[in-house]
């Protein structure tokens, strides 16, 4: 089989998953999005040997090497949003540049904190 | 139909075409997801094509993130032995990072004097988008605003995440990794990805265990006091 053709069948295996778990979703109102619960099932289906990777390495990590491509529709969509971002623009994209900052300095050090005292606690 | 058309090809062109400029001079003002949007954004605004038409065009990409999203499961599988020796650091980061994420968000905004309902839709901003509009959505936000804070959070991660890496001396794969994901969702982990195997990994559970986390704690998110 051509790397193309497997990637198309293994791309559309993983849209059927998608599909599935989004139905599972639907039927049961559950509070997490499909494709989330789609993650966890395939994990754990990987981890039981009830699937192989084989089948959906191919397609699966092509999705990855192009995710932000997926993210560009949504990203032109702040479009709708002009006369929102005219009024308050400054003040939104600093909160969420100064929170971000936050975020990124609270989990790295924290982790790094925790892996230093784990070293210690070894020797 | 036909503009529908066009919309995908567009997009498909101007993103392939970003990818290989930033292929050839990896700067983050080239990265192709800042760049994309800003001439797609243009683009439209110049031939008054409306957002309508774009969406209707281009929706099988935005709904390709979903079978991607389920695609993470492979990278998690692989590296399962690497996550479950980091286990306690990543978990802790990730927790300390998503409180972080949503007090911070209220305090700034409320500072900075952003109405209510805008800090609603900010809140969630820094968890991968499903996630991020359906939190929005029940603590009032406007889900659809909320995405595009996503996306800002994003790029803003992807544009200070390395710098503050430097800043703040943090060498561990894992630590960069976390720091990534927790903040910056997807895009961060395309960093991490270019980083390394390991912190681009580290970076993918951190990204879904924030937003599990986000997701649990938005029961909660109404309740925070907004100064």
């Amino acid at each position: 089989m051509s790397t193309v053709i497997k990637r198309i069948w293994q791309i559309s295996l993983l849209i059927v998953i998608t599909m599935a778990m989004n139905g599972l979703v639907r039927i049961f109102h559950l509070p997490i999005p499909g494709s989330i619960l789609g993650m966890i099932a395939v994990y754990l289906l990987l981890q039981a040997k009830m699937i192989k990777l084989e089948w959906l390495e191919t397609g699966g990590s092509w999705l990855l090497s192009e995710l932000l491509l997926f993210f560009i529709p949504p990203a032109v969509g702040v479009i709708q949003f002009t006369h929102v971002l005219k009024a308050d623009g400054e003040h939104l994209l600093l909160a969420v540049i100064l929170s971000t900052a936050v975020v990124m300095a609270c989990a790295g050090l924290s982790v790094q904190y925790i892996a230093k005292r784990k070293e210690k606690g070894r020797t | 139909m036909i503009t529908g058309l066009i919309s995908f090809f567009l997009t498909i062109i101007i993103y392939y075409g970003a990818k290989w400029c930033y292929a050839r001079r990896p700067k983050v003002y080239l990265s192709p997801l800042l760049v994309t949007p800003i001439l797609l954004v243009a683009i439209l605004s110049w031939t008054h094509l409306s957002y309508q038409e774009y969406h209707a065009g281009t929706e099988l990409l935005s709904y390709l993130l979903q079978p991607a999203t389920v695609a993470f499961a492979i990278p998690l599988y692989k590296y399962s032995a690497v996550l479950k020796r980091h286990a306690v650091e990543i978990a802790a980061g990730v927790l300390s990072g998503s409180v972080a994420a949503v007090f911070s968000t209220a305090l700034l905004g409320g500072w900075l004097h952003v109405n209510p309902q805008m800090i609603h839709s900010l809140i969630p901003h820094s968890v991968t988008t499903p996630i991020a509009m359906g939190v929005s959505e029940r603590i009032g936000g406007v889900p659809t605003l909320t995405a595009v804070f996503v996306i800002i959070t994003g790029l803003a991660g992807a544009f200070i995440g390395p710098w503050l890496i430097r800043l703040l001396g943090i060498h561990s794969e894992v630590a960069r990794g976390v720091l990534l994901g927790t903040s910056a969702h997807g895009a961060g982990t395309s960093k991490a990805f270019e980083i390394s195997q390991v912190a681009g990994t580290i970076s993918s559970i951190s990204m879904i265990l924030a937003a599990l986390i986000t997701l649990c704690a938005a029961p909660w998110m109404d309740s925070i006091p907004i100064p």
